[in-house]
């Protein structure tokens, strides 16, 4: 029975070694500074998404604010944000939901809710806003004062293949510009007046990114597919498009960096403050002036070289006012991404990190 | 660290069998097995480090799995994200299509993946399951960089025509049966096993990864809360149907048959981050497997040869949409074709055994989704000769080598060299230790999926070392105490990891290079405590850093000489069952440490997966009838309704009740 007792002892133990689950407290913020925004995608299925803010003049990187201001997680992959007046629209594509931050507290003050596969979101006006979707060919239409979904547009595809998609999208006068990025190669022109599709043209294989110029002018870049891809696998290319009748102006071929799936690609085109200038993400970063008629023979940062290895830059952000270029190497993907800043000539002025695979810069001003 | 571990090696305790087929233990009490403790071992055995899980361990309850099993039964990690959901096993720190597993004889990784999901494994259709922990699984199979599980039945023993039906009734409707009918005359014996269980599986939990808002008349948040929320889209049901044949002839030759049908339907669980609600959401797989062998084994006194053929069908479907909107619909069909030759010699005066096999798998795989996809087929051929050598009674010797092809490719040579002694016969303690190179082929998804597969991946290599001690001591029918500890290191180069591209698909790469290293420890009492009591312990430890030990891949990476995230660096089980004549106390314990979910072993706090323990108990009361035998159990899980994460968003379900009630008719026997 002694030894009965001592196991009944040991038993004890183990039974007292249980776990309780720790949860966030709200923090107090009060931003009032300008600053950039990073959303941290995330790893896909791990609800790991996440929220950084970036104070330039102080160069200091606070991670996770909106756990720390709402004590809940921000949700599955992060896809981009959007600041307008005062709120910042945080679209989280796995989550399907949209949350509205007040961009000094970091407080939700709203959000859309069961949106199929959102990617990014486009204001037309205080209150209405669009939002595409990865796996599906509507676009829908919010009341972003409501919080509210008030229609859909059914956009047209270039093949009925999978699902249709809508991605990054850009307004130049009361025309909503959409690329279709995936299986498809179409953008799409709607009066976002009447919300109808009113015209559309086919260009290279999966167009991702697109931004207009100060001249109006639309610049776009795409992907150029995968190997086997059904529409069809090609360099990426840069365009420059006519918005009035959608024709192809400008035409060159990216994707010389390196050869296979993995780096045969350009991505993230941005446009600076003044429309003038266009960056975007091919290896280096690369940047052209919108009146060249030539690439540049050398990219504008070139990418880090770890031994034979060079980076694999993910996101890229220019800012408005100093037209300093944010790029981010998501390293493994595994862990913190690193952020280096550089200045409007190329000078690395900073390095600090964000949150796992930062993906998209949004300015608060 | 080191500290802890000795404690758990304190703790550490295992059953021994002591339930055998057919035997009238309900009526009688548990009959105590004869101990004979000896330090000899099958020359077979001779540097081989391996756990046994016996059968009462794996036929608890019907509603286990094999991941539940070695959950509480090893400490090698299982990694899943509640019942009827992916479930991967790795040893040592490594991954998971780094263990190889074999039914039977027969591979059953899946090579499309390479890994294999044991929550498709239910434990009443295993009879003996066996883990060979490093650099020992060489003798079973190539490319188990961590280990291997070995998985058979095995004939039936009880005599004649015999029964035994299990209806199970738990928590989240969920329902379990088990039907076995078996026949054992003559030359033949016969098992036929049907395994069905279904669950809407939507347990409640408390959701603190989101919060629901309270507005006010004008829209405005007014207030907060975490919301109580059930696990939605988490109903399963599979079905299994399991055939074995087996028979003798009269000079003793055996032929056997053994023939395993599963049936899968599970949905997959959403997110606690999902803030969807259309009531058109699927998400879903679907499989239909089939795995057949034959095999046919000659056996005289100092010599055998055998002769397996094989053959695997799985059809893999997954389908998601959202608002009717079908974004995936994936469809995988997977043939393989199996043989094996295998030999072995005795010497017997000289103390030498000598061994060969040859093992060939045929694959032939078809992956599309929406058409996008690829066919493949490979062909791969292994071929391993041994010698193990006794040269003095306390000494073992062996040596192996193998050779695998994977498509055209060769390895190198993959040998392990394996010594064993023993250094006192009082309490039979054994040294031993052993070492070896191993290398794993790419899976074909891994060169050939689309989009995003790599046809130029290297196979991954790596060299493995380890050195254990054990003992055993016992007392005839009074107790019986075996403990047992390895120390193991092995590097891993050319590490596959899939990560993702900015073209928006992942594709794998050859980029990390890992040293794992540690301590594995076991320990098992058996002891009488007072006439009709008895108490079994069972108990394992394992603190196993993985370590990435590559280069950096971009300035800035800081995951060199950090550990691998998602797997723990400690883990312990302890069982326990106590019987009093017919009735049965089972306590089942474990432990996983903090897993990092990022490479550089940062801590977020949204991507923390803390410690746990778990704790379930079962208690069962057997009744003899003169025309049946009757079980009455009861299982409690997760019983002290921990709120835990074994993966990221995905809540474990908390307390949770089963009962299980079993027949055995005593048709035709005597009563």
């Amino acid at each position: 029975m002694r030894l009965l007792r001592q196991i009944t002892t040991i038993f004890a133990l183990l039974l007292t070694s249980c776990m309780r689950w720790e949860y966030g407290e709200q923090e107090h913020f009060n931003l009032l500074g300008e600053g950039m925004f990073v959303t941290n995608e995330g790893n896909f299925t791990f609800g790991g998404a996440s929220l950084s803010f970036y104070d330039p003049e102080g160069r200091h990187i606070e991670n996770e604010m909106f756990y720390r201001a709402n004590a809940m997680k921000l949700g599955d992959v992060a896809q981009s944000m959007v600041v307008r007046d005062g709120v910042g629209w945080i679209v989280v594509n796995n989550s399907h939901v949209v949350f509205a931050i007040d961009v000094e507290t970091l407080r939700e003050v709203g959000r859309i809710t069961d949106l199929p596969s959102p990617r990014y979101i486009c204001f037309v006006s205080d209150e209405k806003a669009y939002i595409s979707q990865l796996d599906s060919d509507r676009l829908i239409i919010v009341n972003s004062k409501k919080f509210e979904v008030t229609g859909e547009i059914v956009c047209p595809m270039t093949t009925a293949y999978r699902t249709g998609s809508t991605e990054q999208m850009v307004i130049v006068g009361d025309y909503l510009y959409v690329v279709c990025w995936s299986y498809q190669r179409r953008i799409l022109k709607i009066d976002t007046r009447t919300d109808e599709v009113v015209d559309y043209v086919d260009i290279g294989v999966q167009p991702k990114s697109i931004v207009a110029d100060r001249n109006g002018k639309l610049w776009v870049v795409s992907d150029g597919g995968y190997e086997d891809n059904v529409i069809g696998y090609e360099a990426s290319r840069l365009y420059r498009i006519e918005p009035e009748g959608l024709e192809v102006e400008r035409e060159f071929e990216l994707g010389k960096s390196g050869t296979g799936n993995a780096t045969r690609t350009a991505s993230r085109l941005k446009i600076n403050d003044a429309g003038d200038t266009i960056y975007w993400i091919d290896g280096g970063v690369w940047r052209m002036s919108i009146e060249a008629e030539e690439l540049p023979a050398e990219p504008f940062i070139r990418p880090t070289m770890t031994g034979s290895m060079p980076s694999l830059y993910y996101a890229l952000g220019v800012a408005p006012d100093t037209e300093e270029v944010y790029v981010g190497d998501a390293l493994d993907y595994q862990q913190r991404s690193i952020i280096y800043r550089y200045s409007r000539e190329g000078e690395l002025l900073d390095t600090f990190t964000a949150g796992v695979i930062a993906g998209d810069f949004c300015w608060k001003r | 660290m080191m500290r802890r571990l000795c404690v758990i090696l304190l703790l550490m305790v295992a059953p021994l069998s002591v339930v055998a087929e057919g035997r009238d233990w309900l009526r009688d009490g548990l009959e105590i097995p004869d101990v004979e403790v000896v330090a000899r071992r099958p020359m077979r055995d001779i540097g081989v480090d391996q756990t046994k899980i016996d059968s009462a361990m794996l036929h608890q309850n019907i509603s286990l799995s094999m991941a539940d099993i070695l959950s509480f039964n090893s400490s090698i990690f299982v990694k899943n994200s509640g019942r009827a959901t992916l479930s991967t096993v790795s040893f040592r720190g490594t991954s998971p299509s780094h263990t190889q597993v074999v039914w039977n004889g027969l591979r059953i990784n899946s090579p499309m993946l390479g890994m294999t999901d044991f929550s498709m494994i239910p434990s009443f259709l295993v009879d003996k399951a066996m883990l060979l922990h490093g650099s020992s699984s060489v003798t079973e199979a190539g490319g188990g960089l961590g280990g291997a599980v070995r998985l058979s039945t095995t004939p039936v023993q009880e005599e004649g025509f015999g029964l035994h039906f299990v209806q199970g009734v738990g928590s989240f409707w969920t329902f379990d049966d088990f039907l076995r009918l078996t026949y054992n005359k003559g030359r033949w014996q016969t098992s036929t096993r049907v395994v069905f269980s279904t669950s809407k599986n939507n347990y409640r939990y408390r959701n603190y990864d989101k919060r629901e808002n309270i507005y006010d008349d004008e829209g405005k948040i007014v207030g907060q809360y975490y919301p109580e929320e059930r696990n939605r889209n988490g109903s399963f049901r599979d079905a299994h149907l399991m055939q074995d044949v087996y028979y003798k002839t009269k000079g003793g030759d055996r032929l056997s048959l053994n023939a395993w049908y599963t049936n899968s339907y599970r949905e997959l669980p959403l997110l606690t981050t999902d803030y969807g609600s259309s009531p058109t959401y699927e998400n879903y797989q679907r499989e239909n497997t089939f795995r057949g062998v034959v095999g046919y084994d000659h056996i005289r006194r100092n010599w055998q040869v055998g002769a397996k053929a094989g053959y695997i069908y799985t059809w893999l479907g997954y389908d998601y949409s959202y608002n009717n909107v079908a974004s995936t619909c994936s469809r995988s069909r997977i043939n393989t074709v199996y043989g094996s030759l295998s030999g072995s010699y005795s010497f017997e005066e000289a103390r030498v055994v000598l061994s060969a096999d040859v093992t060939l798998h045929e694959n032939f795989v078809r992956s599309e989704d929406n058409a996008v996809g690829y066919k493949a087929d490979r062909t791969e051929l292994s071929a391993v000769v041994s010698a193990r050598w006794q040269p003095i009674e306390r000494l073992g010797v062996a040596a192996t080598l193998r050779e695998e092809m994977y498509g055209t490719k060769w390895t190198l040579p993959i040998p392990v060299v394996a010594v064993e002694g023993v250094v006192s016969k009082k309490g039979n303690v054994m040294l031993r230790a052993s070492a070896s190179r191993n290398y794993r082929a790419p899976s074909l998804n891994d060169l050939y999926f689309r989009p995003g597969g790599n046809p130029d991946l290297r196979s991954e290599s790596g060299w493995s070392y380890d050195a254990g001690i054990s003992s055993e001591v016992g007392r005839k029918a009074i107790y019986k105490f075996r403990v047992s500890a390895s120390w193991f290191e092995s590097w891993i180069d050319d590490w596959i990891l899939w990560l993702p591209t900015n073209k928006g698909f992942f594709s794998p790469g050859n980029v990390k290079s890992v040293h794992s290293y540690g301590v594995e420890a076991q320990a098992s009492l058996w002891v009488r405590l007072a006439k009709d009591w008895r108490l079994e312990l069972n108990g394992s430890a394992a603190w196993t850093p993985s370590v990435n030990v590559g280069e950096p891949i971009s300035a800035g990476d800081d995951s060199i000489g950090k550990q691998l995230p998602y797997i723990p660096q400690f883990s312990a089980s302890v069982t326990g069952r106590l019987s009093f004549r017919s009735w049965s106390l089972l306590y089942k314990w474990c432990h996983y440490s903090e897993r990092y979910t990022m490479s550089s072993n940062d801590v977020s706090l949204t991507g923390r997966l803390p410690a746990y323990f778990m704790n379930n108990i079962e208690l069962e009361k057997g009744f003899s009838f003169r025309w049946a035998e009757l079980t009455l159990k009861g299982a409690i899980n997760n019983l002290f309704d921990e709120e835990y994460v074994s993966v990221l968003s995905h809540p474990m379900p908390g307390i949770n009740f089963e009962i299980f009630v079993g027949i055995r008719p005593k048709w035709g026997k005597k009563r």
